[in-house]
């Protein structure tokens, strides 16, 4: 399965990779990414730059929680890279010994995505980009999912290109 | 419809997944496909505020009709205000005669009908996604403050209060219910009404 759906199934099988805030490690935090949880390590006290409720994740702990990593040409995940201003460098990277801190929250600013936090729990949940969620008002294309179905089995949208499709959605509530 | 090459895909939009919904699916028997959002994404992504909604979709996966309330029939409509039955009538005028039935929209209705979201229901949907982690990993107390928040931030999401509600005592937890909330809104139509073109001549 390509990599990208075999994360997104994953997460759309109820945060199968679960961290959950019960069991994390003390001063750990917990960051929700594509809809899968990931337990990271907070930086140091002394750690320059740092602002109340800012998320500094290590540069492993950025790839290992959203895929993204730094590179010379900006902060990239597969074909998607995004250049970090010059001029703010210190806004998103700070060195504390040998180990580079990168500012997760900062970063979903700057590529216009929204956060909430949930500071009891030391938890953050980075939703949906604004170009992801309004990408298809220009395009018309229809936004794909993935989802179960009752018995775990996935369906993407993208399986009924070549029929007409009509969603339609309903709860239990 | 089935052999028109036409798909029918009904999203449950359930946090307690196949536990709150595969009762109502297992009793519909249905010959579609039938998908379980426990996260909500579709009501995100197509910035839906209320259920049932419906969305057509193109050959080539284009939005011909975007979000509208999609009763498949008129035998709630003592309380749903909502007469399906042009729709339901455009719908198979569509499925026969695609883009140039007069229930397809050209760009200029879409454009009309889509509306980007704004920060405001952006940061709704991220907050209500919180509540929905934290709620699904056993913190139910701690959803709440989330829950409310996307509440505020979105007031005409639906969705996001009904399923929060439906999660805790919504009496004690939030001072209200659904009953009490559609009394609020004192004869406004809880359903966005269908605007559907005129009957052909």
């Amino acid at each position: 399965m390509h990599k990208l759906s075999y994360f997104f199934c994953a997460a759309l099988f109820g945060l199968l990779l679960t961290a959950n805030p019960q069991n994390v490690a003390a001063g750990n935090r917990i960051v929700i990414y594509d809809d899968i949880a990931t337990e990271v390590v907070a930086p140091p006290s002394t750690l320059a730059g740092v602002k109340a409720n800012d998320l500094w994740v290590t540069l492993a702990d950025l790839t290992r929680a959203t895929r993204f990593a730094l590179k010379p040409q900006g902060v990239c995940r597969e074909q998607l890279c995004f250049p970090l201003p010059k001029k703010r460098k210190a806004e998103f990277l700070s060195k504390d010994g040998s180990v580079t801190w990168f500012n997760l929250t900062e970063f979903a600013r700057l590529v216009h995505q929204p956060v909430a936090f949930d500071s009891g729990l030391s938890s953050w949940y980075f939703g949906l980009r604004s170009e992801v969620q309004n990408g298809y008002l220009a395009s018309f294309k229809a936004p794909n999912f993935t989802l179960p179905d009752k018995d775990g089995k996935l369906h993407s949208l993208s399986d009924f290109r070549g029929k007409k499709v009509l969603i339609v959605t309903w709860a239990s509530w | 419809m089935k052999n028109q090459n036409f798909e029918i895909i009904s999203v449950a939009q359930d946090t307690g997944g196949v536990k709150d919904a595969g009762k109502w699916i297992e009793a519909g028997h249905p010959e579609y496909t039938v998908l379980i959002d426990k996260q909500h994404l579709v009501t995100k992504l197509y910035n839906m505020v209320n259920v049932p909604t419906a969305v057509w979709i193109n050959e080539q996966g284009r939005i011909v009709r975007p979000n509208e309330v999609g009763y498949s029939s008129n035998a709630g409509m003592s309380i749903t205000k909502v007469d399906t039955t042009n729709y339901i009538n455009g719908l198979y005028d569509w499925v026969k005669l695609g883009e140039k039935s007069a229930f397809a929209m050209s760009e200029t209705e879409l454009r009309e009908r889509l509306t980007p979201q704004n920060p405001d229901w952006a940061m709704a949907a991220t907050e209500f996604s919180l509540g929905q982690y934290l709620y699904q990993t056993g913190q139910g107390a701690a959803a709440i403050p989330h829950y409310k928040e996307a509440q505020r931030l979105n007031p005409e999401n639906w969705n996001f209060k009904r399923q929060a509600w439906a999660l805790s005592n919504a009496e004690k937890e939030y001072g209200t219910s659904f009953t009490k909330e559609v009394q609020k809104l004192n004869g406004k139509p809880y359903y966005v009404p269908l605007r559907l073109p005129e009957k052909k001549k």
